[in-house]
């Protein structure tokens, strides 16, 4: 496998993506390029910016998304486009798909149609992994994964992001050949001779009583131990709904909802997005009801922590390969909370896996990823809060 | 029997008495550890709120903190930046991305108002493609009275708080698609004044005073930059202005000096072929009054014969004149090569006075010289520094009354010598001094227009001593002397 990278943040659009795919393509040395990963900031997305890159590729898939910083060995880019061309082995197989028009009604049916779609032609290969990108609007996004994995499989190994916008809450958008869209879900699966190791952390710890959500549906909890969900936050932080209507998405993400997960060691964190007026909490991904659940809280010596746990998991899950890239999808709640000090955390993933091992990746609103189980490989879940380390194998 | 039946119920009853008791008691017991466990639980879930609350604080502190430090740095290196150019368009192209996301914002825009068109024109954008920066622009200068209102005020806007009567918050999101913003007047001292506005998509971090005060001292710092980029285009149009006036004037005194010069050649060529023209004949006349005076032609009545000595006087006089005009047009035009020697200025002053005393006796003037040992040497053409010599010290004689005194001092320096030749004579006019050395130029005054002269020996001397590399001038006052000073070069 040969992998090349392209960066640009020239202010025009064509001249940007002509020196960041031109710089991508010089790279491979003359390798042919069969897949193309397409990260932008929000200005970058443009359908002039998947022409020209297309127009310069040519018939290859490419998938990517905006978010609201881009994360590259040279540091954080807020602005601009990256690129990363793939010129894979003859026995490494791929194949790409995106469903169009998610919503909270056919999310289960859309992630199914994803999963068939994907494996497609698929059938007779050794399956490795999949990736996808999606639209962080798309609300209902654990069904969008329990339809995938209704094809896939509950344990194999799924992960994902959507694009941030730098907590602006608007659209998102994904890439998918040379096509501009939202509300979709875009993904690849890889197969055959392919490794890869992953790792995901979070670094909260719960603190306070383990409580109940007593009555829940999707992604609202009503009730927490029988009283308005709300009161929760209420309690802990001794502020009545009106100021809590006002900050609470602040909040939470200091201190987010933790889902205890029998037989899973690390909490599954939900951040809060609003407040309904009968006091129940709307949480990015869903809360089963009756589960157990708890405040979170973590510092930046913990959240660094995890960081560097995140990448040792996924250097123990390769083995002895060698890496060849790193694909990192990190919160942006991460990064809001790094401030001035969020370099801090790319630099200790560089640490992990050497200055010059190739990296890329983005700030993402919601990740998909398998939490490490005790007793089986893992099941993917939908993500708040958490950085995602996939390390890319030489075979 | 049914005693040993009774005494094993009673014994049984006992047993299960004592047992009921003791898991009563445990029951009891393991309440009071319940309640207490509970209790304890809800303390640490009380102390748990606490550490959040704390913990919240402290998050915000440092929050707030760490913007302040950030804003404060990226503000520094702005400044900095700004500073460092003086061209209006340029200091707006300072302010990129980078530094706007340092000071917590992605979208900015800077207007400025230009009077004479009645618009406020567009001079940053960051964070807007085309369409929408003509879209915000436009809308802009539809709604510019609320604008210059802030303008003419010194007004800050703000999420945080806006002045009474301008636009309401959410319009002012909408138009510029953000979800906080700031708009800051941009007052200058000179010129087009104007307000910058930026803005943030996030709903996470709220804006506070701070980053309206930052946004303050950012937009302060930009006027001062106009004024002063304003000034040093005001400074520097001048300075070209001057600088091209002159060059214009320089250019028309080097052509008058051209003129001048051309004039000045052919002046001197003319007075060359006159001066030449005019010896020739004088030669025969002189000659033709020499064989007539001498008798060779017979004896001549004695009128005739004084006749004879004034045309052969005057000949000589204007022979005299025409050779020193021609001296002069020989040394303008650089013919006359001087032939430097090193002179001992004492043997020449020497020599100079024994010409003269004749002269000085007559009138009873005194010669004096003070030439110190190490002035005494000169390099100078021997026969063109005795007549400068002659000619002022003839000068003196003339214009210094009975009993008067002539001195030729010298000093030295930086191997120069300095030669004053002093008089305790009638002095010259202050208004004739500047004209003294201009060739025909004589002084009205008594004694010469009882001497006859032709104007010519000083205009001479001053070419003698140029063509030396010195120079020469003259202070006087009148009825107390004058001092003809002249450097030459130490030998």
């Amino acid at each position: 496998m040969n992998v090349s990278f392209g960066f640009s943040q020239i202010q025009e659009h064509v001249q940007a993506a002509n020196e960041a795919v031109g710089q991508a393509i010089i790279g491979l040395r003359g390798a042919p390029a069969n897949l193309a990963l397409l990260f932008t900031s929000a200005e970058f997305a443009h359908p002039m910016v998947l022409k020209t890159a297309n127009n310069l590729l040519g018939e290859i898939p490419v998938l990517g998304c905006n978010s609201s910083g881009i994360i590259t060995n040279k540091g954080i880019l807020k602005y601009g486009i990256a690129v990363l061309l793939l010129s894979l082995g003859r026995q490494t197989f791929f194949n790409t798909a995106c469903v169009k028009n998610i919503n909270g009604e056919n999310s289960f049916l859309s992630g199914k149609d994803l999963g068939s779609k994907l494996l497609y032609g698929f059938k007779e290969v050794r399956r490795s992994i999949t990736i996808i990108l999606s639209d962080k609007l798309i609300t209902d996004g654990t069904n969008l994964i329990s339809g995938l994995q209704e094809d896939l499989g509950k344990s194999f190994p799924l992960i994902g992001a959507s694009g941030s916008d730098n907590f602006a809450n608007q659209r998102a958008f994904q890439y998918f050949n040379n096509e501009l869209v939202s509300d979709a879900c875009c993904g690849i699966i890889f197969g055959g001779k392919f490794s890869f190791g992953f790792g995901t952390k979070h670094g909260w710890k719960p603190l306070g009583r383990i409580r109940t959500a007593s009555k829940s549906s999707s992604n609202i909890i009503k009730e927490i131990d029988g009283e308005p969900a709300i009161k929760l936050y209420e309690d802990y932080f001794a502020k009545d709904m009106l100021e809590l209507a006002k900050e609470l998405r602040r909040i939470s993400i200091f201190y987010p909802i933790g889902i205890y997960l029998p037989g899973e060691k690390e909490y599954l964190l939900r951040n809060v997005i609003s407040i309904h007026d009968d006091g129940s909490l709307v949480t990015q991904g869903d809360v089963p009801q009756d589960s157990k659940i708890r405040l979170m809280i973590s510092t930046e010596e913990s959240r660094i922590a995890a960081a560097i746990a995140a990448c040792e998991e996924a250097k123990r899950n390769l083995g002895n390969q060698k890496i060849k890239f790193v694909l990192v999808f990190n919160s942006a709640a991460r990064f809001f909370l790094l401030g001035r000090q969020h370099e801090k955390e790319i630099s200790v993933i560089k640490e992990a896996f050497g200055e010059n091992t190739p990296l890329i990746g983005i700030y993402t609103n919601g990740e998909q990823a398998p939490l490490t189980s005790i007793s089986y490989l893992g099941q993917t879940y939908f993500h708040n809060q958490s950085i995602n380390i996939l390390a890319i194998g030489d075979q | 029997m049914f005693s040993f039946l009774v005494l094993g119920a009673l014994s049984s009853i006992i047993v299960l008495a004592l047992t009921l008791f003791y898991k009563m008691y445990r029951l009891k017991e393991l309440n009071t550890k319940v309640a207490a466990l509970k209790f304890s639980l809800e303390e640490m879930d009380e102390q748990a709120k606490l550490i959040m609350r704390t913990d919240i604080e402290l998050n915000k502190t440092q929050e707030e903190l760490d913007k302040k430090i950030s804003g404060l740095d990226s503000l520094q290196k702005l400044s900095h930046e700004i500073n460092t150019t003086l061209e209006e368009k340029q200091i707006f192209n300072k302010i990129d991305n980078r530094y706007l996301e340092q000071l917590g914002f992605e979208k900015a825009m800077a207007f400025l108002w230009k009077s004479f068109e009645r618009e406020l024109r567009l001079y940053l954008n960051i964070g807007y493609n085309q369409d929408e920066s003509e879209k915000i622009k436009a809308e802009i200068n539809l709604k510019k009275d609320y604008f210059l209102d802030l303008i003419e005020n010194g007004l800050v806007a703000s999420s945080v708080s806006s002045p009474e009567g301008f636009l309401a918050k959410d319009k002012i999101n909408s138009l510029f698609q953000v979800n906080s913003f700031i708009i800051c007047p941009v007052l200058t001292q000179e010129g087009d004044k104007g307000f910058i506005v930026v803005g943030t998509q996030n709903t996470e971090t709220p804006l506070t005073k701070g980053d309206q005060e930052l946004i303050s001292i950012l937009c302060n710092q930009i006027a001062q930059t106009l004024d002063n980029a304003r000034l040093f285009e005001k400074t520097w149009k001048s300075q070209q202005e001057l600088e091209m006036k002159v060059e214009e004037r320089t250019r028309q005194l080097t052509s008058a000096l051209d003129k001048v010069q051309k004039m000045s050649k052919r002046k001197s060529d003319f007075i060359s072929s006159v001066s030449h023209e005019l010896r020739t004949p004088l030669t025969s006349i002189k000659g033709y009054a020499a064989i007539l005076l001498a008798g060779s032609l017979g004896n001549l009545p004695d009128e005739i014969k004084t006749k004879l000595e004034k045309i052969n006087r005057h000949s000589d006089e204007l022979v005299h004149m025409i050779n020193d005009l021609l001296d002069i047009a020989r040394i303008e035009s650089g013919k006359v090569d001087m032939k430097l020697e090193n002179l001992d200025l004492k043997a020449i002053t020497e020599k100079i006075f024994d010409l003269l005393t004749p002269q000085a006796t007559t009138k009873n003037i005194s010669f004096n010289s003070n030439i110190p040992d190490n002035c005494q040497s000169v390099q100078a053409d021997r026969s063109q520094i005795e007549r400068v010599f002659i000619n002022l010290v003839g000068n003196a004689l003339k214009f210094t009354p009975q009993n008067g005194k002539i001195d030729i001092n010298a000093r030295c320096s930086n191997k120069i010598i300095q030669i004053d030749v002093k008089d305790n004579g009638f002095g010259i006019p202050e208004e004739a001094q500047d004209h003294l050395f201009e060739e025909f130029y004589r002084v009205d005054n008594k004694i010469n227009q009882e001497v006859k002269g032709t104007g010519l020996g000083l205009a001479l001397i001053k070419h003698i001593i140029e063509a030396h590399g010195g120079r020469i001038w003259v202070k006087s006052k009148l009825g107390e002397g004058s001092t003809f000073s002249f450097t030459l070069k130490t030998a």
